[in-house]
């Protein structure tokens, strides 16, 4: 034991050399009891949740055991069919991959122009961008929907993919990066002939891939999660989302809620192996960043 | 105009039960079939092939098609019609759509240009989506199809505007009863010396029964459904059967035509407080009512977990088949009487359809109404259409009921009576008190409180989960303040 | 912090073009999505409306409906309670979290992971999740779990007192361990030798947290702190799915009620704008309080 810490360095208040009183001691257990506490309560309802969806519905309704009968997989494969789930989830990755295009394209331009450009008069655009930091999407979803009806562009994705190229904590974010830039690359590649939009294309996008990957999967999660504005402008078209199939789907007169359960299981497996898989890199990158999803 | 089409509607419905019930004999009670089925019923086979009309070229949504929770056989029924669709207008693209009718969703959809082409909204509805533009004009189709002669004059208001055109069909009606897990009531010994559930008869025996059920069994009495509007939607039939109608009515249009509304009377107040007492003195409802919408209500009774629900006949399908309660576990009794009258609440469901319908598109929707069974003719597409329906219902263990028919064609509605005597699989010992309560005058059947109905629920479900969630909550001032926040929204809306 | 001064791209006018043509998409979208919304929700305030149209300018009509309903006076005591119970929980809790992990040595990586994790799932699901969770009919897991602690089961979801803050709590479930990973950027990020100085000093553990780890990291603590109050006001979907805004409007906020003005069935858009932009008022002085804050906090630098 004592071997293994130290060779973890400790980083927080409580250094090496506290650790020889009782006193820290017991602290530092109280301080693992916790952390276990809150992975349980962190993994407990996800866990639950996988687990009630073998529940059929009698079970479910009347039974106060955590774990299922049996662990039959017949429901699952019920409601995976009957939602027509592939479909749904071929939509929704249709959006986040608009999403991701848009957000990135859009947002870095924006950016492009306000931090390296510096057109005259772009000190108005920034301060826009800024407020709308602060100034919640949702507030205008009424006057948006209306706008959105009267171009005709409901039932469709196209209003979600370039709602993704409007947003203001994605700009401060590429603003953020592009800063730290060195300025000479920038001006070496204008003096090699290139536009400033080919300059954005060929140095700074590759150059800031760390931000673009964090931003993609921002993107990527939101467009997977919201469902608000894609019910308003999806409805009850073909290209019903995951989320919001799952909305229109919790509101049913007829629903039963076993198998509301296990689409609540199939809308979090997609981010839940997304974040598997760029779980270092995430959580790296908002540490180092210091940002918020 | 619109108060009238409520009583008119009422009325309507009321001559079709006599005409549905005159000729109505217990039929013999059949054991739904163990295996699910996955092909279309075999009745459907008896629908024509030929191709009625193959110039035809539109691409139809349907709403309301099976899907989700849908038992096997629903589906293979649904996919039987489309099949006989594609023979006979074999250039009708379908395109079934889960969608199922709300108001809120249909404008957000109506206006998104994804409403389907065909839904199922409400009595209540028609007539506000005529006047903001939202709803398909079927009037030539109807003519086409020689159904419009068969529109009685109810309809004709319920569904079309002030120059004469049509914009639905009426679907059917239904009359709040009440729901019974006999499971319960024989746990809970409250069974008759036939083997029939002893169910209440009057509110005050709810309450009563109810405390029963709860002591034996453990499970709720009544399942209380009272999230967003349904508490107010049901508090207003146990109002009336305290008294609130005529000039206590909850909602009343004065002589110079302002609408008023009065929530204090005393047969309003003691409605409320007999809710209250539900959940107070008695403690028979279910634990989670303010939550509990539609969904809820029926899995609760259809799994065993509350004895009674306020439903009705038209919904007989959800805690059966839909949530596994077996058919000869299952009532429906009318709605218990309260002290100053027995009433019913009373409406229906209409098809309409989406804005900007084009002439083809209406005319495949008319063909796919006749296969459906839904048109009011006796041709072998639609006899074959009205079996496979009633087979279908059978296989999938919902009760076959004499339905409460919206046409007003004698022939139409005895051939249908008979087929679901065919199909019966009920006894129907346990619906006969509900369907006999409709034509016996024991029930009075009433239509929603004509004006702004849902905002109306919408107010009282507030004082319904107050009280009972409150123990110390104040019934009377509660309802004042429901009274003065809807009045103010009448006087906004209308009173201008 | 302090970046070279930039030059400005020389060429002036054609270059001037150039940039604002590359930033226009942007722009555009911006526009489209945000400000012109915004913008258009004061207008439609002032307007009697029916379906997408304006039909008659009613001045401040539709505020004092909205202000003279009891569900408004209602949401707007909602919002205060909402605020209560979300800085008590909702705000400290992170900070609490990033203190322990930061603390831990060995499976630090596992603990963020896992603290984290609840933040990626779609926040309807997890709703819907919760829900089900706190229902009280008999498959509600947290009176299950209570009464193993002889705990007797309740109905919290319809008890005036308790939705708002079980709504705070499902909000901090889902967000505590991304807000937490902020925190521990900020802690980890102190001079490790202020510690190993004060330790020499004879400072103890409590004192080294007091006197360096919070004056640490309270500047991104009060920017965190508005940042939250101002998504307070965003609450919309969480009391919408989970308890419909009741018991008797218990968790209505005013967000939701804008939401039912507009697509609650009575259509009403142009009193759902009234509530828009009365909510939009009270963040705006949130916003020039955050600002206040955010200057003050380069001033200290």
């Amino acid at each position: 034991m004592a071997k293994e810490k130290n060779t973890l360095p400790r980083t927080g208040v409580i250094r090496e050399y506290d650790i020889h009183t009782p006193g820290v001691k017991a602290g530092l257990v109280v301080i693992y009891a916790i952390c276990i506490v809150m992975v349980i309560v962190s993994l407990f309802p996800i866990l639950w949740v996988l687990l009630a969806g073998f529940k059929d519905l009698k079970e479910y309704m009347s039974s106060t055991a955590i774990l299922p009968q049996s662990f039959d997989f017949t429901g699952y494969v019920k409601t995976w069919t009957q939602l027509d789930i592939v479909k749904n989830y071929l939509n929704s990755l249709y959006v986040a991959a608009g999403s991701v295009v848009c957000a990135l394209v859009f947002n870095g331009l924006l950016a492009y122009g306000l931090s390296i450009l510096k057109p005259k008069g772009h000190k108005i655009i920034h301060k826009l961008v800024m407020f709308s930091l602060l100034m919640p999407a949702t507030i205008s979803i009424v006057p948006l929907f209306m706008n959105i009806q009267r171009l005709g562009l409901g039932g469709f994705f196209t209003p979600l993919w370039l709602q993704c190229g409007a947003s203001a904590v994605y700009v401060v974010l590429f603003m953020q990066f592009f800063e730290s830039i060195p300025y000479s690359i920038i001006e070496a590649s204008r003096i090699d002939g290139c536009s400033p939009l080919q300059t954005f294309f060929r140095i700074v996008l590759p150059l800031s891939k760390p931000i673009c990957v964090v931003i993609a999967i921002f993107a990527i999660n939101a467009a997977w999660s919201d469902f608000l504005l894609p019910y308003l402008v999806l409805g009850n078209g073909p290209w019903q989302t995951v989320m919001v199939r799952l909305f229109v789907f919790s509101t049913q007169q007829t629903i039963n809620y076993d198998a509301l359960m296990r689409s609540v299981v199939f809308s979090m497996i997609p981010p839940i192996i997304l974040f598997v898989v760029f779980q270092k890199k995430l959580t790296q990158n908002i540490v180092t960043a210091g940002i918020k999803g | 105009m619109k108060r009238h089409i409520g009583s008119l509607a009422i009325l309507v419905v009321l001559c079709m039960l006599l005409a549905a019930c005159s000729g109505n004999t217990a039929g013999p009670t059949v054991e739904p079939t163990d295996e699910p089925i996955v092909t279309p019923p075999a009745e459907l086979a008896a629908q024509s092939d030929e191709v009625v009309d193959a110039d035809l070229t539109c691409t139809i949504t349907l709403g309301n098609w099976p899907a989700d929770t849908a038992p096997a056989a629903e589906l293979a029924l649904f996919e039987g019609y489309k099949a006989t669709m594609a023979k006979q207008y074999p250039n009708v693209t379908l395109v079934p759509s889960y969608y199922s009718y709300t108001l809120s969703n249909y404008i957000s959809a109506a206006k998104g240009g994804t409403a389907p082409s065909i839904f199922q909204p409400p009595f209540t509805d028609p007539q506000l989506l005529i006047s903001q533009g939202l709803a398909g004009d079927v009037t030539d189709a109807l003519a086409e199809f020689g159904v419009l002669e068969k529109f009685s004059p109810a309809f004709i208001e319920l569904l079309g505007d002030e120059n004469g055109r049509i914009y639905g069909l009426p679907r059917e009606g239904y009359v709040l009863g009440m729901h019974i897990n006999i499971n319960l009531f024989e746990e809970a010994g409250l069974m008759t010396e036939d083997g029939l559930p002893m169910y209440p008869t009057t509110l005050q025996e709810l309450a009563e029964y109810g405390q029963i059920i709860k002591q034996k069994t453990g499970k709720a009495g009544l399942v209380f459904p009272a999230s967003e509007t349904y508490g107010g939607w049901l508090y207003t039939n146990i109002a009336w059967n305290f008294g609130a109608v005529g000039e206590n009515a909850l909602e009343v249009q004065q002589e110079d035509g302002r609408w008023v509304c009065n929530f204090t009377s005393d047969a309003a107040v003691a409605a409320m407080e007999y809710i209250k007492s539900l959940r107070w003195e008695y403690d028979i409802l279910n634990a989670d009512a303010t939550t509990t919408d539609w969904a809820g209500a029926h899995s609760a009774l259809g799994t065993g977990e509350a004895a009674m629900n306020f439903a009705a006949d038209d919904s007989v399908d959800q805690p059966t088949a839909g949530k596994g309660l077996p058919v000869d576990k299952f009532a429906l009794v009318p709605f218990p009487a309260g002290p100053a009258g027995a009433y019913a609440l009373t409406g229906g469901t209409c098809y309409m359809f989406a804005p900007n319908l084009t002439r083809d598109q209406a005319v495949a929707l008319m063909g796919y109404l006749k296969i459906i069974g839904k048109l009011p003719f006796l041709d072998d597409d639609i006899v074959a259409g009205m079996r496979a329906d009633y087979a279908a219902k059978r296989e999938r263990g919902a009760p076959v009921l004499p339905p409460i028919t919206a046409w007003n064609d004698e022939a139409y509605n005895a051939k249908k009576l008979e087929i679901v005597n065919e199909y019966s699989n009920v006894d129907m010992r346990l619906y006969n008190d509900f369907f006999d309560s409709l034509t016996d005058g024991t029930i009075s059947l009433k239509g929603e409180e004509p004006v702004f109905a849902q905002q109306l629920y919408r107010e009282l479900t507030s004082i319904v989960q107050r009280v009972i969630t409150r123990e110390d909550a104040d019934v009377y001032k509660g309802l004042e303040q429901a009274q003065q926040s809807f009045q103010e929204y009448l006087d906004d809306e209308i009173n201008k | 912090m302090k970046r070279p001064a930039r030059r400005r791209m020389p060429g002036k006018g054609k270059e001037t073009l150039i940039a604002w043509l590359i930033m226009l998409p942007g722009i555009v979208l911006f526009a489209f999505f945000l400000w012109e919304p915004l913008l258009e929700s004061m207008r439609m305030s002032l307007y009697h409306t029916k379906n997408v149209e304006l039909l008659e300018f009613v001045g401040f009509d539709n505020f004092i409906s909205v202000f003279n309903k009891a569900d408004f006076i209602q949401a707007l005591i909602n919002t205060f309670s909402y605020t209560f119970w979300s800085l008590l929980i909702g705000f400290l809790l992170p900070i609490f979290i990033a203190f322990v992990i930061g603390e831990t040595a060995r499976s630090k990586g596992f603990f963020r992971t896992a603290a984290y994790l609840p933040n990626i799932l779609p926040g309807l699901a997890v709703i819907i999740l919760w829900t089900a969770f706190f229902s009280a009919e008999k498959s509600g897991v947290v009176n299950i779990l209570l009464s193993k602690l002889g705990i007797a089961p309740k109905a919290y979801l319809s008890q005036a007192g308790y939705v708002i803050p079980i709504i705070v709590l499902v909000a901090t479930w889902k967000g505590a361990g991304a807000t937490a990973l902020i925190y521990m950027a900020s802690m980890a990020g102190i001079n490790p030798e202020l510690y190993e100085a004060a330790a020499l000093d004879g400072a103890g553990i409590f004192k080294r947290v007091r006197h360096i780890m919070l004056p640490a990291i309270f500047k991104l603590g009060s920017t965190l702190l508005i940042l939250q109050i101002i998504s307070i006001f965003q609450i919309m979907y969480e009391p919408m799915v989970l308890t419909r805004g009741g018991p008797d409007n218990a968790s209505l906020s005013l967000m939701l009620l804008m939401w039912r003005y507009a697509f609650g069935g009575s259509m009403d858009f142009g009193k759902a704008s009234a509530v828009a932009v009365i909510i939009t008022v009270i963040l705006l002085a949130f916003t020039a309080l955050y600002s206040v804050v955010n200057r003050r906090k380069t001033d200290w630098e």
